[in-house]
This record gives structure tokens, sequence and C-alpha cells, in this order.
């Protein structure tokens, strides 16, 4: 399938479950943050213990979104959709399309989440909000994988995660706070397989900031610790710096700058990042 | 090297002057209260809030039976007090004023919109409207599915 066609899929997904959706907007707006590479609400490089859309415990709702992440060596165009039960379940799906400039070869992956929200409120009362979820990734285009010494050409990665939202925080500003720690064992996001030759650590913590510098528009960074399983090839962290920019419940926009470290030797891979989502 | 232990030295001392500085300067946060604009100040958001519910269709229901002429002076009243002005707060309780009414989350949030609108309105800075709005999230519990 085509990315053209899985956007118009996504967007199909999402059209037939409007009538269940249709009112989802009983959170307060930036509460479901955006979308995440993997397909499930974020954050950018990872999930954040949000849930897509603004549906509360009453309500249905879903988001749609385009990523494109262009990086000195590498661009990941990413496709995906995520649909938000009851304020309870996350399901996302997102199809990742990672091109190697130099001679156009491309990597695809499936990356199917699901996350559920275990106790607590972002933004309310006194426990954080703290969710489990659960990543499957699988390699579209097995073939690098195998060549670079990967063990699997699928894997499933399982994360806990944990956010809170101060309304009165830094400088007044509404100050978030997400830290996730996951357990993996996938190469560069799973673009490269799961497993190696020379495993590193399978646990792995996430961090995120962001400031609601207005109701509209919050800037942030995010930090990703990586694992660098093949003797082949060097693996990195990932970070990146964003602006969001959320002028309504239903639309918003992310850039980032982003740093992906070392990938498939190509050292220190930086660029920039910009996606676009629509909720419902 | 004795140079340079002494620009080192020079250098915290510098730092923590600042630090110090830093500490003692800190501008006090501004009394709410004041920083809402007194009570002639939280009138205009209540007034503004009272039409921004008036105009919302989530949660207008739940005011149906309301005497708007009480809410208006509770309302003043409450907002004073949570401020820290100079307010007694003679109303009913968080609890007993939302029992039996079945205050969705959505309902709360809604409401949480129309103040933000109000204050908006009432043109309060972001920062200010942030610190009212954190004491005010601090009773949802006492308001939802009640």
């Amino acid at each position: 399938m085509t990315k053209t066609n899985l956007t118009l899929f996504g967007s199909a997904l999402l059209l037939l479950c409007m009538p269940l959706a249709a009112h989802a907007d009983g959170r307060i707006k930036g509460t479901g943050g955006v979308s995440s590479i993997s397909g499930a609400g974020g954050g950018g490089l990872t999930p954040w213990a949000v849930l897509t859309s603004h549906s509360t415990r009453e309500e249905w709702g879903g988001s749609v979104f385009l990523t494109t992440a262009n990086v000195d060596d590498f661009t990941l165009d990413v496709a995906g959709a995520g649909f938000n039960y009851k304020d309870r379940i996350e399901v996302s799906y997102a199809r990742q399309n990672f091109t190697i400039k130099a001679n156009d070869a491309r990597i695809s992956q499936d990356i199917v989440g699901l996350k559920y929200r275990l106790a607590g409120d972002l933004l309310y009362g006194t426990v954080p909000q703290i969710v489990i979820g659960a990543e499957h990734h699988s390699l579209r285009d097995p073939a690098t994988a195998r060549a670079v010494g990967a063990r699997k050409t699928h894997g499933t990665d399982v994360y806990v995660s944990t956010a809170r939202a101060w309304i009165d925080g830094i400088a007044n500003r509404t100050t978030m706070l997400n830290v996730n720690l996951r357990y993996s064992t996938a190469n560069q996001f799973g673009l490269l397989g799961h497993g190696g030759d020379d495993m590193g650590s399978r646990l792995h913590l996430e961090a995120a900031a962001g400031v609601f510098l207005t109701r509209s528009l919050v800037v942030g960074a995010e930090y990703r610790h990586k694992s660098d399983n093949l003797s082949a090839l060097n693996e990195e962290s990932a970070t990146d710096v964003f602006v969001a920019w959320l002028p309504s419940k239903r639309f918003s926009v992310t850039a980032a700058w982003v740093d992906l470290g070392e990938i498939a030797g190509a050292a220190d891979q930086t660029g920039f990042y910009l996606s676009i989502q629509g909720t419902l | 090297m004795r140079k340079a232990g002494f620009v080192c030295r020079v250098a915290v001392l510098t730092l923590s002057g600042v630090f110090l500085t830093a500490c003692v300067t800190a501008p006090r946060e501004e009394n709410l209260f004041q920083a809402l604009g007194g009570q002639e100040g939280i009138n205009v958001i209540v007034e503004n809030f009272i039409m921004a519910i008036a105009r919302d269709e989530r949660v207008i229901d739940h005011f149906a039976v309301s005497n708007v002429e009480r809410f208006r002076s509770m309302m003043r009243e409450h907002l004073c007090f949570i401020a820290d002005g100079p307010c007694e707060y003679t109303g009913d309780s968080m609890i007993d004023t939302h029992v039996g009414m079945g205050v969705t989350e959505g309902d709360f949030n809604a409401i949480v919109e129309d103040m933000m609108a109000a204050m908006n309105q009432a043109e309060v800075p972001i920062g200010t409207q942030n610190r009212l709005l954190s004491r005010l999230a601090e009773l949802r519990g006492e308001i939802i599915y009640r």
C-alpha cells in the first residue's frame, strides 16, 4: 500500500468512527498531545502517557497524522491513526517509510500500538497519569535488517509511561513532564529489526518536557535512550527540541529539530521534523 | 597555578553572589486577588463567565434551575476567597452544591474553558489565569460525578 493509500485508509477509518466521536471534545486542548512516530499519542520520538484526541471517559475519539523527518542521510515518512476508547484504551497504527538518500533504498515498517491507562490524570488530582503500552513492529522490507545481523525482523516493545502537567508551572505557564521506561530489543526504532550479536540494555529511559507558552503554543524537548545491539553498526540515543502549534482541538502542527545520532554507519544524523495531525 | 586558583575563587564567589542576589531579590508573587484586579476585576470575570455559560450548550442545562443572582454573588465571593482576597465564602460546600447534578469530567472541562474565555475577555494575563485555574482545578474532585 502506498503512503497516499494508507492516508486515505486512515482517514476513511476515522470517518467511519465520526458518528461515535462526533463530540469527543471533553478534555482541555493539548491534553491529547500529538502523534508520535509510532502512531501512539505522544510526543514525537516517544509516546507519552496521554491518550490521543480529547475524548473523556464518556467519549470516543481519534486522530490521523502525517510526519516527516529529514536528517542528513535519511528521511523517515510516517502516516497513521490513533483511536481512543473512553480515555482508557488507545489503539494506534503507523506505517513508516525510511529512505536512504544515497541510493533511494527504502525500508518500510508497520507499527501497531496498544496503550492502557492504569491510573491518575494528566491535569487533575494527586496521581499523575500512568499508562502501560505495547508497540509491535513488523518490517515489510526485512532484507536490510537481516543483512546487518538483526535476530528478528519483528518485535514488540513494552513500556510504562507517566505524565503530569502543572497548570501553574514554570513562569506560571502550564508545564508538562513525561517519563517512560521501555523494554525493547529494537534496532533503530525497529527499522533495522530486533536483537543482534552484541545486545545492549533492554531497558530504556525516555523523557520529555514541555511548556505551554500560550494555550496554543508548546515548546519542549525529548530524549529517547536507544541501545546498541549490533556489533557491525553503532546506535545512539535520540533527542529533539520541538514547538507545537494547536490552533484548535481539531488540528496541530509540530516542528522539531532532531538529533538521531549515528544510523547505519552515518554519524551525527540531525535535521528537521514536521508533523501534522487532525483530531476528532 | 596560583593565578588559576584565584580566578576560580573569584568565579565561584561571583556565581554565589549572583545566586544569592537572585534569591534575595526574587520578586514575591503578587497577591492573586490584586493580580486579578481586585473585586472589580473579579466581578468582570464573573459577568463574562455567566455569559459564556449561558452560550455554552454543553453545560447550560445544568444551570437551568439556578438562581442567577445567587450564582453571581456566590461566584464573586468564592473567587475572591480562593484568590486570597479579603472575603469569606458564605455559600454551600462544593460537594453540597453539585450533588445530584451529575457533572461529568467533560462538563467540568467545559466550565474550565468558559472560565478561560471569561478571563481572556477580561484581558487577564495567561500567567495570572493559570494561578487561578490551578486553584480551581483542586476543587474538581468535589464537583464531578456527585
